[in-house]
């Protein structure tokens, strides 16, 4: 029989509770780590506006104090150009790697929800929009979607 | 209040018969699913085969993607690689959702090889423990200066002479 010898999983989920707000909750659990996050980001400009994380399961004495390091991540845009890569410095060198890569999926899922959310709600209330027509809309509402890959760098143009 | 948006990402490890490993990462939230499926060789740590499959996305030409996953097969599991693959798989003539998951499946290999060691790590006395720490660090280098705990100016280093 074939076992596991690593696994991880990762829960995100975002409610709206205005439409100016993104209140993300995500969860990380390995065979190692368990921690969760709390993040909020507001419109119009995408800024993190607060964090706050708790361990479950750590593996140091020296990991709690790593929480602290989440504020580094507050007032940051998340459409910030290198936004990746500074939260990997400042939140997971600085503090914890997996609070980092917590973080970032739950911004992931912020700007998912941002691109896709109104077609999903249009869908829900049965009008089906043109999806060109669409996108053109979220390129100049969501900062960074136009080049953001191979597909929308070529509707982009 | 329900949720607007739901996300599940997970990733797996299996050791396989001949050496290898088979690692899967799967992505399923509200507007895409996908997954990625490597062969990593052992002990020299090269991804010796991959694949992959959208299952659902906002366009059908994400399709397009999928081919871009072969351009990781040959590359070694070590410095560089995630560059490597967000480069070759990523960025805006890409797919950064596949380059993700591969991204994950490279943090499982790590993950899968630094987990025997922290089990060890349990039974460090980290107070006084400088022996356990040295041997970690020997085994793990590169957890030298990654996180807030082997930052070089940590207390758990501080009976530890780090060596250039």
């Amino acid at each position: 029989m074939s076992t596991l010898t690593f696994a991880r999983n990762k829960i995100v989920g975002i409610e709206c509770p205005d439409e100016n707000t993104f209140l993300a909750h995500g969860i990380l659990e390995d065979y190692v780590y368990a921690l969760e996050l709390d993040v909020e980001v507001k419109l119009p400009d995408f800024k993190i506006t607060s964090v706050h994380g708790i361990w479950k399961r750590y593996t140091t004495p020296e990991c709690p104090k790593a929480i602290a390091k989440l504020q580094n991540a507050v007032g940051l845009h998340i459409t910030e150009k290198e936004f990746a890569r500074k939260i990997r410095r400042i939140v997971g060198k600085e503090g914890c790697t997996h609070f980092a890569n917590l973080l970032l999926e739950c911004c992931d899922g912020i700007m998912q929800l941002a691109a896709y959310g109104e077609w999903k709600e249009l869908e829900e209330r049965k009008v089906t929009p043109q999806r060109d027509a669409y996108l053109k809309e979220k390129f100049e509402s969501v900062p960074g979607l136009r080049d953001s890959c191979m597909v929308y760098s070529r509707m982009g143009k | 209040m329900v949720l607007s948006y739901i996300r599940n990402k997970y990733a797996t490890t299996v050791d396989l018969e001949d050496g290898s490993l088979l690692i899967r990462a799967t992505l399923e939230d509200s507007f895409f699913a996908a997954t990625v499926e490597m062969e990593v060789k052992v002990p020299d740590l090269e991804i010796a085969s991959i694949k992959g499959e959208i299952s659902r996305a906002f366009n059908k030409e994400c399709q397009e993607a999928i081919p871009l996953l072969q351009r990781v097969v040959g590359l070694l599991i070590g410095s560089g690689v995630n560059r490597a693959i967000s480069d070759l798989v990523g960025g805006s003539e890409g797919c950064p959702r596949l380059a993700d998951l591969v991204l994950e499946c490279i943090d499982e290999v790590i993950l899968r090889f630094t987990l025997p060691n922290i089990r060890d790590t349990q039974s460090i006395d980290w107070e006084k423990g400088a022996e356990g720490v040295k041997e970690m660090l020997r085994k793990n280098p590169s957890m030298l200066g990654s996180c807030i705990a082997f930052a070089k100016d940590s207390p758990l280093l501080q009976w530890v002479e780090l060596e250039k």
